[in-house]
């Protein structure tokens, strides 16, 4: 007989059911939409092409910027007890329950040409100008993609015990030496994780791009984007180009899942 | 020569240390909670000395009314941790030759010294497995590799044979005793086991709650 803990009622049963359902009909959807005889000409064409280029270039850029300033201010919220830890952490999160099209507005506030914080010294001594450009499209996407990866990486630095970095400390380990030997493979799922989640963010960001960046073709028209036009002038190519997005992401999933978060996906 | 002389502090425990060790190999025979593992982070530099001073080889290391406290990697300590602390994703081999590799020695050269000593201590059949799959007796051969291989000029030593079967223990200890006097420094062994003590030490303190 069953132990009780091990049964499953069978509303929950169909509960789980009902929500995988809920999940995969979209799917389903989109893959019926797709016209397979004409998707090789869809997907060259060049407007898709532009799309596909600028999404991956600038969802990879985005997710490396994220590392560099998200894995410092990782290790601070887990690592350090400083005064206004709490409110740098609630700012960190901010950008996850912001609505994105007012993480675009923010972004103009600070870097906008004409009457951003930041913009105008930008483009008067530097002569860079982020709105509108390739950077902008990074600047927005790293600006939603960095809370997952900072999460992701403070989790993991918490749940590594310093046991491991005290005994290279002793053994002649200086602080960097450290971090590279023995607390960056500490860290690899997580880091592994996280990466994935931040880039995945970055690859469908929709909202603070186009209020941030605009909806340039060739410039700053990321997939997402092209998609969103496509649907009115081109059906076709956005059901195309939505079914690619899906097989990129999948195929991601499927790729690193058993390499590096095995253990989460278990 | 290690000398502690002030008080060691670990979260609510505080305790008075007073030991003079020359080249010799000492043990540290106590209950648990008298600070004997508290004393041995201190001296590594894991956990700052309270009050007092703590010299490594007649250099000053922690004395802080003197303003003085080395890092941990400046010490050139070895250490067995009583739970080895073998790094999880290594070989037996890589966590054995990583001291030297922190000397600044090249991976094969290190790596071929690792595998003499694994021999020595009866592991090398061990070498490429990963850490966590080893024994107990096994993984704390290799940290007992691990303390010894980076010739450093004091040696501590955590319950080092805690997990070590009866039938091999004698033999893990002849040459352990070997490595450390051919070394010639100061040892510290901590262990809750009279007996092992009497065996491995010249000297043994006694500490009781």
């Amino acid at each position: 007989m069953n132990k009780v803990g091990s049964r499953t009622p069978r509303f929950v049963r169909i509960g789980a059911l009902l929500g995988v359902v809920f999940l995969a009909l979209p799917i389903i959807g989109l893959f019926n939409r797709v016209a397979w005889s004409t998707l090789w000409t869809q997907l060259t064409d060049v407007a898709t092409r532009d799309a596909l280029r600028i999404s991956l270039y600038a969802s990879v850029c985005a997710t490396v910027l994220a590392l560099v300033l998200g894995l410092p201010l990782a290790w601070c919220l887990a690592r350090l007890h400083f005064a206004g830890r709490r409110f740098v952490r609630a700012l960190v999160l901010l950008p996850m329950v912001l609505p994105p099209v007012v993480g675009g507005v923010a972004l103009l506030g600070a870097y906008g040409k004409s009457n951003g914080l930041l913009g105008g010294v930008l483009d008067t001594f530097f002569g860079v100008q982020l709105t509108y450009s390739l950077w902008g499209v990074i600047i927005a996407e790293t600006f939603v993609a960095l809370p997952f990866l900072v999460l992701s990486l403070e989790g993991g630095l918490r749940s590594i015990d310093t046991k491991f970095e005290e005994a290279a400390a002793v053994m002649g380990a200086t602080d960097f030496t450290r971090f590279m030997r023995v607390t960056l493979p500490l860290l690899k799922p997580s880091l592994m994780a996280g990466l994935m989640l931040a880039w995945a963010r970055a690859l469908g960001e929709f909202g603070a791009t186009i209020t941030f960046a605009g909806n340039i073709q060739g410039r700053t028209q990321t997939a997402p984007l092209a998609v969103y036009t496509m649907l009115e002038s081109n059906p076709e190519g956005a059901y195309a180009l939505s079914f690619l997005l899906v097989a990129i992401s999948v195929a991601v999933l499927v790729g690193l899942r058993d390499r590096w978060i095995g253990g989460a996906a278990q | 020569m290690i000398s502690v002389h002030g008080t060691v502090e670990a979260g609510t425990f505080s305790r008075e240390f007073s030991i003079d060790v020359g080249n010799e190999i000492v043990g540290m025979f106590g209950a648990n909670g008298s600070g004997k593992t508290s004393v041995l982070r201190t001296i590594a530099g894991l956990c700052p000395l309270g009050k007092g001073e703590l010299r490594v080889n007649d250099e000053f290391v922690d004395a802080q009314a003197k303003n003085i406290f080395v890092l941990p990697e400046m010490r050139n300590i070895g250490m067995v941790f009583q739970d080895h602390s073998l790094f999880p994703f290594m070989t037996a081999i890589e966590n054995a030759a990583f001291p030297l590799q922190m000397r600044g020695v090249k991976r094969a050269t290190a790596v071929e010294k690792a595998a003499e000593m694994l021999e020595q201590f009866g592991v090398a059949h061990v070498a490429q497995q990963m850490a966590p799959t080893l024994s107990g007796g096994q993984s704390q051969r290799v940290a007992i590799v691990r303390a010894l291989i980076g010739s450093p000029s004091a040696v501590l030593l955590d319950e080092p044979l805690s997990a070590i079967d009866e039938e091999s223990r004698e033999d893990v200890r002849n040459h352990m005793r070997e490595h450390l006097v051919r070394l010639g420094v100061s040892a510290i062994v901590v262990s809750h086991d009279r007996a092992e003590l009497d065996h491995l030490c010249t000297r043994i303190e006694n500490y009781t709650r």
